[in-house]
């Protein structure tokens, strides 16, 4: 067994403790008056607002160990809760039939993705760049320029399975890690999954269906983003076209600093989420310090780096070689 | 005085060992090759001519001066070339933008003097007898002239030692005697040259001194005269081989598990027949080109067959991907093993247990795992530290275990084995032929392809040999020899260059 500090997720929940340390103490209010940054509203808040991220991210981390990258999600999680919001306000469908119609259209935009890596060997990244034009030209189009405002259509104290709307996004998140850690770590697939991102002809040779692998990477990526969106449009209340732009680079370095590496065969899905919990938790303190408004960009961008870095000067150490 | 020398060179790739305390000299203008197994080291010793690979510990010395050399263009401007076997050329460019490459002839701001450098060019091809246009693209010559191309290259930047990295390999006998002429002419005008291969004869054609490494370890230098050729191999292989004892069996022809028939995949073999028995090991020799891997890739799928059957124990099987070919029972160890065989990123507990695992369609990664691939591993006595390493941290030879076994796991009635001792050390290679020979016993049908004559005359019952897509004649092990063998693959006319 691998000893505790050789297993990367560890690295990552540490970066994040540090962080969440950091800002307590650098925010810690004079007097007896509560924290601004460390109460359990704002922990909830993040939490809420990381799952748009995390969500996506789960899938973004499984197209990176395979080898692939996916830019689509933004455009993806756009397309999906417009998709869902329209049929909830304007057709007044069932907000189930909405949800299940939104996770529909996002497994169509991963099955393009899938066709057009898989049978038309197009490289993933322009694939997926083409995908996430269409998807976001579509948001635009089923909008006609409109938003759908889904917040008057649900209740205030609205409950799935007895969750707290607050609550929903966060806990498909946490679930959903944990179920895809364990479909990567435990079963058969994940293991194909590692192996084809890692050495695609030998994975071939080995009897991988490696075409089959790689087009459900991006299926449920895309159904993943999908989700994000609808969680996306129920929980901020609203679906606009324009909604989540740029959020696929935001996605892909929440994966790689959760440990994935672009070349492939590495990465943790449950490491993507807690990437997308270091730069949510950044999201939320560097605008309460005062002054940093204009650096949280900058500062979001320097952390991808260093923390890449480090990484690799830990791995080198290792004698790790490429 | 001496134009290289290698004082206690030594350095390792992880835990392989590649060389150790290698001492010797090379005289200026002299040609000397320098020999040994696959493994021994001699592509290593040439890279740190080059600058490609630094030293772990020891001197290099070019003209008596003490060089640390910080990259191959440092080599360069020092006068060492390098011709290799896989060449770092620009297919995409033209011959004379190769020649210059990373030493453009240029004015001033960097503009290139493009007809300057295809008139030297010119001059240099001239010289080195071949006619051709400077402007082609180096992708459209075939790998003779590619590699005339290099040394035009050395010979562009002034090289005035030469380094060569097993440059016959892939040349036909017309084409070596060509390279020979070219190489002797320069030898005349003072180029040292430095001859790396496994082809004692070539060696024994060109150079006068001999020297030998083994196993990473300097064994020794020879005057041309003063030796043979039996003497140089066993210096090689560090005693005398002793002819092996053959497993006698009556292979039952009549009952073949595998056979091919009139299969055909243009442009790489045509019509060709073939069948294995239960039990059996089948050589399946040719030269590089001969289309025996693109046969054995056809089998498992990998390629489509124009015409042409495959049949497994009496019964026509259709083959679309090694996976199918695996559930059928077929098995193809591929002869790369770090582009074919191994999942680096994955353990090598990860890499034993993947084609068992697609191959029985299983869902949850297996409980017995663990067991499973320990058992692996003492069965076939791979030599890792433990079964969660990355198979990085093995030797070559280790490797290739790992990548045998992988597929033995499986128990495939018929196993196709590509090169399987391809840059393994002789021990390593012992074992190797003993997991092949215990699988046949157990009852598998066994097609092994390899360039290495000894090895199939050793290892199998019967060599079928190929030469331009066809099968040329089978021979039974025990009425061949080398010359036999090498008088079906070679082709008869020397093809000019």
């Amino acid at each position: 067994m691998s000893k505790l500090w050789e297993i990367r997720e560890v690295s990552t929940v540490a970066i994040l403790v540090l962080e969440i340390a950091f800002f307590t103490l650098y925010l810690r209010p004079e007097g007896a008056r509560t924290h601004p940054f460390f109460n359990a509203p704002n922990a909830l808040l993040i939490l809420k607002y990381s799952a748009i991220y995390g969500i996506a991210a789960i899938g973004a981390a499984i197209v990176i160990i395979s080898g692939g990258v996916d830019l689509s999600p933004g455009a993806v999680i756009a397309l999906a809760g417009v998709v869902a919001g329209q049929r909830f306000v304007q057709a007044q469908w069932s907000l189930t039939a909405s949800i299940l119609t939104g996770l529909a259209v996002g497994a169509a935009a991963g099955g393009l993705s899938a066709l057009l890596v898989v049978l038309v060997r197009l490289p993933p990244f322009i694939a997926t760049l083409g995908v996430m034009g269409i998807a976001r030209g579509a948001a635009f189009i089923v909008t006609e320029g409109r938003y759908f405002d889904v917040s008057a259509h649900v209740p205030v104290d609205w409950r799935v399975a007895g969750l707290p709307l607050d609550w929903i996004a966060p806990t498909l998140m946490i679930g959903l890690a944990l179920l895809f850690q364990l479909f990567m770590t435990r079963f058969q697939w994940g293991r194909a999954v590692f192996a084809v991102g890692g050495n695609a002809t030998a994975a071939l040779f080995s009897g991988v269906a490696i075409g089959t692998v790689q087009a459900s990477v991006y299926v449920i990526a895309g159904v993943l983003a999908a989700l994000s969106g609808v969680v996306l449009t129920v929980v901020q209340g609203q679906g606009k076209a324009d909604l989540a732009m740029g959020y696929e680079l935001d996605i892909i370095a929440s994966a790689v600093v959760g440990g994935a590496s672009l070349s492939g065969g590495r990465g943790s899905v449950v490491g993507a989420v807690l990437g997308t919990l270091i730069f949510g938790v950044l999201r939320n303190a560097l605008p309460q310090i005062p002054g940093a408004t204009f650096y949280d960009r900058l500062i979001v961008g320097l952390v991808v780096i260093g923390i890449v870095v480090m990484d690799q000067l830990f791995r080198r150490s290792e004698g790790y070689r490429p | 005085m001496a134009a290289v020398e290698f004082d206690h060179i030594s350095k390792s790739f992880g835990a392989v060992r590649a060389l150790s305390e290698v001492t010797f000299a090379i005289e200026r203008g002299s040609a000397h090759a320098i020999v040994g197994e696959n493994g021994a080291g001699k592509s290593t010793l040439l890279k740190i001519l080059a600058g490609t690979v630094r030293p772990d510990r020891g001197a290099l010395r070019l003209d008596g001066r003490q060089v640390m050399l910080a990259g191959p263009r440092e080599a360069l401007a020092r006068g060492v070339g390098l011709v290799h076997q896989e060449m770092l050329a620009f297919p995409n460019l033209s011959v004379a933008a190769n020649v210059f490459a990373g030493r453009e002839l240029m004015a001033a701001f960097g503009w290139l003097r493009d007809r300057a450098m295809r008139v030297r060019t010119r001059d240099l091809l001239a010289r080195l007898g071949v006619p051709l246009s400077p402007e082609t693209l180096v992708e459209s010559l075939p790998v003779a002239l590619r590699q005339i191309v290099q040394i035009a290259r050395a010979l562009a930047l002034d090289c005035r030692t030469l380094a060569l990295d097993e440059p016959t390999t892939s040349l036909t006998a017309g084409e070596c005697d060509h390279l020979f002429g070219i190489l002797e002419d320069l030898r005349r005008s003072g180029v040292t040259l430095i001859y790396v291969s496994h082809r004692l004869p070539e060696v024994f054609r060109l150079c006068d001194r001999i020297t030998v490494l083994r196993d990473g370890r300097y064994v020794g230098t020879f005057e041309r005269r003063s030796v043979d050729h039996d003497h140089v191999v066993q210096a090689m292989v560090g005693r005398s081989i002793p002819p092996r004892p053959k497993h006698e069996r009556s292979a039952d022809a009549a009952r073949s598990l595998l056979r091919v028939e009139r299969l055909s995949s243009a442009p790489c073999f045509d019509e060709v027949s073939l069948s294995v028995a239960a039990g059996e090991i089948v050589g399946l020799f040719g030269l590089v080109g001969s289309g025996r891997s693109e046969l054995l890739e056809t089998i498992v799928g990998l390629r489509r067959a124009d015409r042409g059957r495959i049949e497994i124990d009496g019964r026509m099987v259709r083959i679309r991907s090694p996976r199918d070919a695996a559930r059928a029972g077929i098995v193809l160890v591929p002869e790369d093993r770090q582009r074919q065989g191994l999942c680096f990123n994955l353990t090598v507990r990860h890499n034993l247990l993947l084609p068992l695992a697609e191959a029985s369609r299983q869902w949850l990664v297996g409980r017995a795992e663990r067991r499973t691939a320990n058992a692996l591993v003492d069965k076939w006595r791979i030599k890792a530290a433990s079964i969660d390493v990355t198979p990085d941290a093995l030797s070559g030879g280790n490797q290739q275990k790992v990548v045998v076994a992988k597929w033995l796991a499986l128990a495939p009635r018929v196993l196709l084995l590509d090169e399987p001792t391809k840059g393994v050390d002789v021990g390593a290679k012992d074992e190797l032929h003993a997991v092949i020979r215990a699988a046949a016993a157990g009852g598998a049908a066994c097609l092994v392809v390899s360039s290495d004559l000894p090895e199939i005359l050793a290892l199998t019952d019967r060599i079928a040999v190929m030469r331009e897509g066809r099968i040329r004649g089978e021979l039974r092990a025990q009425d061949a020899d080398e010359e036999s063998v090498m008088r079906l693959a070679a082709t008869s006319a020397g093809a000019a260059v």
